[in-house]
């Protein structure tokens, strides 16, 4: 299925995801409103940006008492339906991860949707960093990554360009 | 507001102006409202992917606030709404009375950035020569010029923008692309990917210090210094492209003599960068020669030495020999239209054009005048009587430096028109404010000079009682009886068609190209065919046409002015123009879910200095100059950030104004720039 995917060495930290997810709403855009996040630690200088991943097996939804995660039989999304959640928090609890979280607005549990399959992260992303894909489109990115760092192909890639 | 859109329903492909950027995009629209802006896939600049403030030019076009009729300041202050003939009626009365007192060079125009200018400079500039006056100002006086001017005078050319993803090593100074040119990320990120390694300079850490090999954070103003230690370590060690400087190049020798001294040592003395850091820097150009790419951003430009600074960059990339590489530098070449500027048909360089007396190299390079010293002539303080100002969405009562001194002077005109979306701190000032047109509402040519692309923009949407701003000179031109003679076409297309007929290109054939249409494949090494466009046709290394008007004929290093003439009352060196990520100088404030993104006006401290004057974060402190004071809330940063001593203010708060600190009378000699980025302050808690 599609998740969305980060190469978190192409992500300069504009923020442009968090903005774009949480413009959808409203109430405007609260950084919690977002369900994609950019963690940026300036002492270490680190970025790391994720989201949920759609988990296969998704704590989430499996600890639901009221039913309102489901899976998006068209996206293959994990999808809260607001009607139903009656603001428990469990599945808060139970993600590992912390991509699902509560809204203190709508007192619901929040997650990302995949925006029925148009995600706007990734449309608003201009660095590249996020795509909608399959997980394993990164890994063959990555693979390809790998042949770059090799003695000899670097040079040889970048005289060709000339 | 009664709008018309382009197609009852449907999508429009077109360009984003919401920032300079321009970005490819798809209008969507539903029963004649403009429901969405989307990423138009296709376009090489954006390939496919817009940011949040692009997706909110819809925000802007339907807002509220939006002025959509003439208004007419009574003699209380209030405006009041006026039938658009008879605004434009009264203004021409007062132009042709100004002109008949005080003579035609006693008006002037006034382009600013809010429209989303790229056509619409011309055709102020054309205005104004039409009406007889030498008096065409902007804010690029402010931003732009200098690195324009700067690359001018060593090479002829400037690519702006050169091709980062085809480069080994990346060196940005005073720049924060993930704000100021999102496309760059892509770049930066694609050579990363090939191992390409990036140096930032800059005295504020932004996340883009997150993936530098090298972040030098260095005294505000002090960058010349490093760039002038760059070249002596080249020179030095032998590693720069003789090829280059035996043949297309004057002024090696003196180069040669003046570097001497910059030692790492003198470097890191004047700088603040550690010595050991110049050699870094100085290692990875040697090793990533000639595929060096060089970015100096608007922070080196405001400083008393700001062209100096950008002509060392400019030699630092022929020595490394950058020259003809994609990465590097080459010349752009035009696509040959015709020329809206009536600098060849009716120039007016002997009417006194505001300023060419002080910065005649920024009349002669950018035939523009000198906004500051505009200033002065408003005042009564000039060689002649400046009167009367029709300004078009520029916000020089925010953004021009000395806040007083501006409100002072725009007050003091006879007439001050204002073509503006909402009523800015200038608007307010105005005698008559016209309603201005967004970019989503004209049609106009836009170029990527450094990408051979020319695209055509849409008209998407027309709103009622609103003129574009070709109309507006259009009519203005008539009313005052140079219409027939330079200001002929009906509408803007036919503009359009009779700009590109000498290329051979049509309206139509453009609108069939929304991803822009390539009008000649980009020839890197074209310098060595052609000389180059500078007075010796060669690479002026030293330029003959500074020293003739006295000036440094090498780009000699000067310590910063709050260096040179430090004062104990005044021990902060205040900074200003980082940029917010949704805003767009003075642009964007009055978006609400902007707004909640970054709510108020805040200055940037370091913690240790915040800790010395007992300051916590969020609190509210007093930040005074020479020129003036400010109350602003403090936002403690982590120790990392900022240099200690150094603190920061955005630029463009209309509520808060941070030039109401800056001063107008330190300037560039070359550009004129004023002095942004090293005001001295203190800075005061209140108790």
């Amino acid at each position: 299925m599609k998740v969305i995917v980060i190469e978190q060495d192409r992500c300069l930290a504009c923020r442009n995801c968090e903005r774009a997810c949480s413009f959808k709403d409203p109430f405007g855009p609260i950084h919690e409103k977002a369900n994609i996040w950019v963690h940026i630690d300036m002492n270490e200088r680190i970025i790391f940006t994720m989201t949920c991943q759609q988990c296969e097996t998704a704590s989430c939804l499996e600890i639901c008492p009221s039913g309102a995660i489901f899976r998006d039989l068209v996206t293959g999304a994990v999808v809260v339906n607001n009607t139903l959640c009656v603001g428990c928090r469990m599945c808060v609890n139970a993600c590992p991860f912390g991509y699902i979280h509560f809204d203190e607005i709508y007192s619901v549990a929040a997650k990302c949707d995949l925006c029925k399959g148009d995600p706007k992260c990734v449309k608003n992303c201009m660095a590249k960093a996020l795509h909608y894909c399959d997980i394993n489109d990164l890994a063959a990115v990555k693979r390809e990554r790998q042949l770059f760092k090799q003695p000899g192909f670097q040079k040889e890639h970048i005289e060709d360009e000339g | 507001m009664r709008v018309k859109t382009i197609v009852p329903s449907g999508v429009v492909p077109t360009l984003c102006r919401m920032c300079e950027t321009r970005c490819a995009i798809n209008v969507h629209i539903n029963n004649n409202y403009m429901t969405e802006i989307s990423p138009l896939e296709g376009h090489p600049v954006n390939q496919g992917r817009i940011c949040p403030r692009g997706g909110a030019a819809l925000d802007l076009f339907y807002h509220p606030d939006r002025i959509l009729k003439p208004l007419k300041r009574m003699s209380d202050g209030s405006f009041k709404e006026i039938p658009y003939s008879l605004a434009l009626d009264e203004i021409i009365g007062k132009m042709s009375t100004l002109k008949s007192d005080y003579g035609a060079r006693s008006v002037g125009v006034w382009k600013g950035e809010g429209l989303g200018f790229y056509q619409q400079e011309d055709y102020a500039r054309r205005f104004i020569h039409g009406f007889g006056s030498p008096n065409y100002f902007s804010n690029d006086s402010a931003c732009y010029n200098g690195r324009y001017i700067g690359y001018h005078l060593v090479c002829g050319f400037w690519n702006s923008y050169p091709a980062f993803d085809q480069a080994g090593l990346i060196i940005l100074l005073g720049s924060n692309p993930p704000i100021c040119h999102p496309p760059f990320m892509r770049e930066f990120a694609d050579a990363r990917s090939k191992g390409a390694k990036l140096v930032m300079i800059d005295p504020r850490l932004n996340p883009v210090a997150c993936y530098a090999d090298v972040f030098a954070q260095p005294y505000p103003g002090t960058d010349c210094a490093l760039v002038w230690g760059l070249i002596r370590y080249l020179i030095k060690t032998n590693n720069y492209d003789e090829d280059i400087v035996n043949n297309n190049t004057i002024g090696f020798d003196k180069i040669l003599a003046y570097a001497k001294k910059f030692t790492p040592e003198y470097v890191e003395q004047q700088t603040g960068i550690f010595a050991d850091v110049v050699e870094e820097i100085a290692l990875l150009i040697i090793k990533n020669r000639p595929k060096t790419s060089i970015f100096p951003g608007a922070g080196l430009e405001h400083n008393e030495n700001g062209v100096n600074c950008v002509r060392a960059l400019a030699i630092l990339s022929c020595l490394i020999g950058a020259l003809g590489w994609p990465s590097g530098l080459w010349r752009p070449e035009m696509l040959g239209i015709r020329s809206l500027t009536l600098y060849d048909e009716l120039p007016m360089d002997d009417q006194g054009p505001i300023g060419a007396d002080k910065f005649p190299v920024l009349y002669d390079i950018r035939k523009e005048c000198h906004t500051m010293t505009a200033m002065d002539y408003m005042l009564g303080n000039g060689a002649y009587p400046l009167k009367g100002i029709i300004l078009t969405a520029a916000n020089p009562a925010v953004s021009n430096p000395n806040t007083a001194k501006v409100e002072k002077a725009l007050s003091n005109l006879d007439l001050l028109v204002v073509s503006d979306f909402f009523m800015t701190k200038t608007a307010r000032l105005a005698h008559y404010i016209l309603p201005a047109a967004t970019f989503l509402e004209r049609e106009e040519l836009h170029f990527y000079p450094t990408r051979h692309r020319v695209n055509l923009t849409s008209k998407v949407a027309r709103t009622e009682g609103i003129k574009t701003e070709y109309q507006l000179w259009h009519n203005l031109a008539h009313g005052l009886g140079f219409g027939d003679k330079y200001f002929p076409w009906k509408n803007e297309k036919d503009v359009n068609k009779w700009l590109l007929e000498p290329s051979g290109l049509t309206v139509e054939k453009l609108r069939r190209h929304p991803q822009g249409y390539a009008y000649k494949p980009v020839e890197y090494q074209k310098h060595l065919i052609d000389k180059l466009n500078t007075p010796s046709g060669k690479l002026e290394f030293a330029s003959p046409y500074l020293k003739k008007l006295g000036l440094p004929e090498i780009p000699e290093y000067l310590p910063p002015y709050y260096l040179a003439k430090a004062d104990d009352n005044y021990p902060f060196i205040l900074t200003t123009g980082a940029r917010k990520s949704l805003l767009y100088h003075s642009r964007h404030q009055n978006i609400p879910r902007f707004r909640n993104v970054h709510p108020e006006a805040e200055m940037e401290i370091h913690p240790a200095d915040a800790s010395d004057l007992g300051i916590e974060d969020g609190e509210a402190v007093k930040v005074i100059s020479e020129t003036g004071t400010l109350i602003i809330r403090a936002a403690v940063k982590k120790s990392v950030e900022l240099r200690q001593g150094v603190v920061e203010i955005y630029h463009g708060w209309e509520d808060w104004r941070v030039n109401f600190l800056t001063c107008d009378t330190i300037n560039d000699p070359i550009s004129g720039f004023p002095l942004l980025k090293g005001v001295p302050v203190r800075i005061e808690k209140i108790e």
